[in-house]
């Protein structure tokens, strides 16, 4: 991800002390690289070359390929032509979901867009484009989903290496979208091309965490926790479940540094993270893994060890959680942890068809076995349909499973038009996403990242809002939209005192 | 706000399980026919997909790696 404004150095002089430094409040966050390609041309069109085709609107626009969205989000094309939307802060999973299901709908508008310029052209008029929300293309190259989760700046590197990481290794054994390799299914998209476990590049090696210190919030409190390792789903529950579980155990974490107690999280420490992730790949719930202890636990063992340990926690902390979670309409405490540990009997069941209702790499193993019973399946078709289904612009299986009933969706269809539109609530989005909004209806020239709003023509103005907890304007942000209002109103432009 | 008949509980799912197995017992014909039925409509829904040729299709997709 190209960090064309990185603010971290500025940010100290507005640093105030955050009113959630001492509680469980979280904020989610989703970055998701999509894949190109073109079917139905007789010359192979470059899939930089297409990428480029649908940004042509937002260059015009923005004048840019890195730009914001008033959903709070970000929308840009990055490193080896791949399109790239990182939600808007959210503090709920459900949020994060359903502003990422919006940047689903939007990349698909924008291919489809696109798709009908090149279909304009007569030596393209039959091309297809297919927009992949997956991890890795037909030659092998790999790109990435990267969670990101705003953490208490006391839990160091050393508790998400021992603590964290062999519950997200583990955890693909629910969260894994599946991949046809040619020859088998295996249970991720991306366990195969991580290579790292923690580590601060992103493009010359994979790490499964990355410490890379960005943190887009007050520095001494908070870190930015950059998790790699994950899939790109289309299941919703597997979005939704996948920030969830790691929530609780972030917050597990975060109680047990408060009283000293972190070591104690330590005991399912991997004696090789790598052979672990790749066993999990493999032979997902019931792959052994090596503890650094010495013993040898199923992933399955593991995940129930930190089920068991996120429930001690809320047996005495719910109430904090359910709090702070308290705008999700749909994950609560409770119903996480139910969630989580219905997944995990059903994986102990060998229940394959209980879960592939919400388990990508089950739905994808469900149909596949069934169509295999009908007679035999080319390899290369298994393939094709394991990419049609992360397709978001022209596949069909995926949405023919939610169509049907069999996939099972927990967004409504107007809840994501809505989040295309609107930023995740209670947050610093809130404030991105009016100014994006009033700046365009202004024609006004804009930019932003994360922390930052900055206005270039007619007049150069600048906002700095470091509390992504926050959507209360400060004087800055309010002098900004105030002149942005003025702007609108006024057909010659004054400046603003 | 999703409405409560979207979410799945472990209750709801016991509940699908039960049906399942109520299923199974008025005749297990039936609920086979109903999957073969259901996989039907979903090869219907990709016929288009099943039309190209799949290596073509596997092929055309590759591109440089991201993050």
């Amino acid at each position: 991800m190209p960090q064309l404004h990185d603010s971290g150095s500025r940010l100290d002089a507005q640093a105030q002390p955050s009113m959630h430094h001492d509680d469980f409040a979280r904020i989610f966050g989703l970055e998701t690289e999509y894949g190109v390609s073109v079917t139905g041309v007789y010359t192979p069109v470059d899939a930089g070359q297409v990428a480029m085709t649908m940004f042509q609107p937002v260059v015009r626009q923005a004048r840019s390929t890195n730009t914001y969205l008033d959903n709070g989000a970000r929308l840009y094309l990055d490193v080896g032509a791949h399109p790239e939307y990182a939600t808007a802060e959210a503090i709920c999973p459900f949020d994060a979901l359903t502003n990422d299901l919006a940047g689903e709908r939007i990349m698909r508008t924008m291919a489809l867009d696109a798709q009908k310029r090149l279909r304009n052209n007569p030596a393209t008029s039959n091309a297809t484009i297919h927009l992949y929300k997956n991890n890795a293309d037909s030659a092998g190259h790999s790109f990435g989903c990267h969670e990101n989760y705003l953490v208490r700046r006391f839990i160091g590197i050393d508790a998400i290496e021992h603590i964290l990481l062999p519950f997200l290794i583990t955890r693909q054994i629910y969260t894994g979208a599946g991949r046809f390799d040619g020859e088998r299914l295996l249970i991720t998209q991306r366990a195969s091309f991580v290579d790292e476990t923690v580590s601060s590049a992103t493009t010359r090696s994979r790490p499964m965490v990355n410490t890379r210190d960005e943190p887009h919030a007050n520095p001494e409190e908070f870190r930015r926790l950059h998790v790699i390792i994950g899939d790109s789903n289309r299941s919703q529950w597997a979005i939704l479940m996948k920030c969830a579980t790691t929530h609780l155990v972030l917050c597990a974490m975060e109680d047990a540094a408060r009283h000293n107690t972190l070591s104690e999280l330590s005991a399912m420490a991997l004696a090789d993270p790598i052979a672990a992730n790749h066993a999990v790949n493999e032979h997902g719930a019931y792959a052994n893994i090596a503890l650094a202890n010495g013993k040898t636990l199923s992933a399955l063992e593991i995940q129930r060890w930190f089920l068991d340990h996120a429930n001690e926690f809320l047996s005495t902390h719910a109430t904090a959680v359910e709090l702070t979670l308290r705008t999700d309409p749909l994950c609560s405490p409770a119903w996480i942890a139910e969630q989580w540990e219905w997944a995990l009997d059903m994986l102990g069941d060998n229940n394959i068809e209980a879960l592939s209702h919400v388990v990508d790499w089950a739905a994808k193993r469900m149909f596949f076995t069934r169509l295999e019973e009908r007679g035999s399946v080319a390899p290369a078709r298994l393939q094709q349909l394991d990419m049609d289904y992360h397709d978001v612009a022209n596949g069909k299986l995926y949405n023919s499973l939610c169509s049907h009933g069999y996939m099972r969706t927990f967004a409504t269809d107007q809840q994501i038009s809505t989040a295309t539109h609107t930023p995740p609530a209670h947050t610093r989005a809130q404030l991105r996403g009016a100014f994006v909004r009033e700046a365009k209806a202004a024609n006004a020239r804009y930019d932003c990242d994360w922390t930052q709003l900055r206005l270039l023509q007619p007049v150069r103005m600048e906002a700095t809002m470091l509390d992504p907890f926050s959507d209360v304007p400060n004087e800055q942000v309010t002098h900004i939209m105030d002149y942005l209002e003025h702007l609108s109103g006024h057909d010659s432009v004054d400046m603003p005192v | 706000m999703p409405q409560e008949s979207q979410r799945i509980t472990p209750q709801a799912q016991e509940n699908t399980q039960s049906d399942e197995h109520v299923a199974s017992q008025q005749g297990q014909g039936e609920a086979a026919q109903a999957q073969s039925d259901d996989l039907d409509s979903i090869l219907d829904d990709i016929e288009t997909v099943l039309e190209t040729n799949a290596e073509e299709y596997v092929n055309s997709f590759v591109q440089k790696g991201g993050q």
